[in-house]
């Protein structure tokens, strides 16, 4: 089985740093699992996304995400859901996770037999230069270990 | 008192709002608010050795870092004295090329043409001409792919540093890309032909187009600065003709003429000016258009863009056959203290940059002055003879009229336009 796990987010904007850095700590964490996947750590990759997807029988996204959730809560989108996701806006040059999947999913039947899952964490300051907010950073090594244990899932279930 | 609020545009790297003042049913003031932060790049810079400035002004921007990259680069080595080997020249054109494939497919097909064809967006475009932005994505993807195997990878890609580039790429990865090009190369050409026949609103104005401009090529990163009006500015001397200065209601810098008039850069800027440059098939795309230059209307940067393309194509063609790299990939450094001016025509036109760095190759100070910055009082101009029309419609109709100008400048804050805030305010 073909899987991707790809980390997206800005190094440069506080809380939006979180997918990079989780899938950064999970490669490091699980060293034997990250050679037998596909790793891509993605600083806002848009429409590439899509590239990144082709092939792919899995892919396993993390990125922040903006709530009303508490900040650092964990949010797990799968398949099924981000099928059926309608962006609430039609942006134009921002094109975030749900805009592009929405696209791909329009114009490449691959896509919707491709197994995506989003864990989406919380995030409350995306200012650029800014830190993580604390109860962001303190959920990282929680996700990378959910990240592995969805790997293991998928490649059991192959 | 007519008021008609709007949300604050989203951004890419902003926020900001447009706000007309009406009197006596004139529009008497336009403002387009930039509430972007503030450039703090040109700050955190100082202090930074001067290999790691390509790689943080690439930061600026995701979808123009290369130019970013080679304004800055340009600018270093004039600091040091530097002189690259025309294999470096090369690549760092054919990086370039990539850069603006990717830009321009992306614009012309999924930023302004749902505008022009009256969709919401690019996926709605796509539930009603799924090949139309089928073939889109495969054309901007070759430009990714350039910048990957150069670079590393498409957004923020790695491998350019002064002097030339950290290594040469893998010849082979690029002449793979062959096959993929001269597909695209043929797809822009239906792309023009495309182009012409998009409903374009009527607006022509008389700007005075600046662009940087080299007698013998297509100019991306040699030549001096070309205005309409004749004059011609070295890279040196830019700043004592284009001016940048904060207004207070903003956190964008807003560019002006020595004489203080507004001037516009960009694709209708670059095609104006060196249309003589452009390669064979962009110059027979160009007469088969049939177009009457100098094209004045805004919207029809999306026509020169689409003839960009053709030439980009083109071009990243003849360097890969001709890519044979040999000897060291960079010059090597003799750091002394110095100054350096530099430039580069980024997809949305004339970026420039300086730097001053010290003995040891830290920077003590650096100056950006990015395309979409020279363009705002441009955007805010055209924007004031469109107000008129804009404050008798309805707020939706305004919102989405003035959005469709804005982003056919394709400004760096251009992310901002799918959320614009339009406050008409009468004023009594």
């Amino acid at each position: 089985m073909n899987i991707l796990v790809l980390g997206i987010g800005q190094s440069l904007r506080g809380d939006d740093s979180v997918g990079l850095e989780t899938v950064r700590l999970w490669q490091a964490q699980y060293p034997l699992t990250a050679a037998k996947v596909k790793t891509e750590i993605s600083e806002i990759p848009g429409i590439a996304l899509l590239d990144s997807l082709a092939e792919m029988d899995a892919a396993i996204l993390v990125d922040a995400v903006r709530s009303p959730a508490p900040a650092g809560t964990v949010i797990r989108l799968g398949p099924d859901e981000l099928v059926s996701f309608t962006p609430e806006t039609a942006v134009s040059h921002g094109w975030g996770v749900a805009e592009t999947l929405h696209l791909g999913y329009a114009m490449y039947p691959w896509l919707v037999k491709c197994r995506i899952t989003l864990f989406g964490i919380v995030g409350r300051n995306f200012g650029l230069g800014a830190p993580l907010t604390p109860q962001v950073r303190t959920v990282i090594l929680k996700v990378a270990g959910i990240v592995e244990s969805e790997i293991q899932s998928l490649m059991t279930d192959k | 008192m007519k008021t008609i609020e709007v949300p604050a545009l989203a951004r890419v790297e902003g926020e900001g709002g447009l706000y007309i003042g009406v009197k006596d049913n004139q529009v008497v003031e336009i403002r387009l608010d930039i509430y972007e932060p503030p450039r703090l790049f040109e700050g955190f810079l100082v202090g930074r050795f001067l290999q790691e400035v390509p790689d943080i002004t690439s930061r600026i921007c995701g979808i123009c870092p290369v130019a970013y990259q080679m304004s800055s680069v340009a600018a270093l080595e004039t600091a040091l004295g530097v002189e690259i080997v025309p294999q470096v020249y090369a690549l760092r054109r054919l990086m370039y090329c990539g850069e603006y494939i990717e830009s321009h497919a992306l614009h012309i097909y999924l930023l302004q043409a749902p505008d022009l064809l009256g969709q919401p967006s690019a996926l709605d475009l796509a539930a009603i001409a799924p090949d139309v932005v089928r073939n889109a994505l495969r054309m901007k993807k070759i430009g990714n792919e350039i910048l990957k195997a150069i670079g590393g990878r498409s957004v923020h890609p790695v491998n350019v540093c002064v002097g030339g580039f950290y290594r040469w790429p893998d010849a082979s990865s690029l002449k793979a890309l062959l096959p993929d090009l001269e597909w695209a190369l043929e797809a822009a050409k239906d792309t023009v032909r495309w182009s012409l026949t998009l409903p374009y609103p009527d607006l022509e104005i008389d700007y005075e187009f600046v662009a940087i401009h080299h007698a013998e090529e297509y100019a991306l990163m040699h030549g001096e600065v070309l205005s309409s009006t004749g004059k011609k500015t070295s890279v040196a001397d830019y700043e004592m003709r284009y001016f940048e200065e904060h207004v207070q209601r903003s956190n964008a810098l807003h560019g002006h003429t020595a004489n203080n008039g507004t001037y516009l850069v960009g694709p209708l800027a670059r095609l104006n000016l060196n249309h003589a440059q452009l390669l064979p098939a962009a110059q027979a795309a160009l007469e088969d258009a049939n177009l009457k230059l100098p094209l004045k209307n805004p919207y029809k940067s999306l026509i020169a863009r689409a003839i960009e393309l053709v030439n980009f194509y083109e071009e990243a063609i003849q360097l890969i056959k001709n890519f044979y790299p040999e000897g060291p990939a960079h010059a090597a450094l003799t750091l002394k203290a110095g100054e350096g001016s530099g430039m580069s025509e980024a997809p949305r036109g004339l970026l420039y940059h300086r730097y001053k760095i010290d003995e040891h190759g830290m920077v003590k100070f650096a100056k950006i002055v990015p395309p979409t910055a020279q363009n705002l009082p441009r955007i805010e101009a055209d924007l004031l003879v469109l107000a008129p029309k804009l404050v008798n419609m309805q707020q939706d109709l305004a919102t989405i009229t003035a959005e469709h100008l804005v982003r056919s400048y394709d400004p760096c804050i251009s992310c901002a336009t799918h959320f614009l805030t339009l406050r008409v305010e009468s004023m009594e």
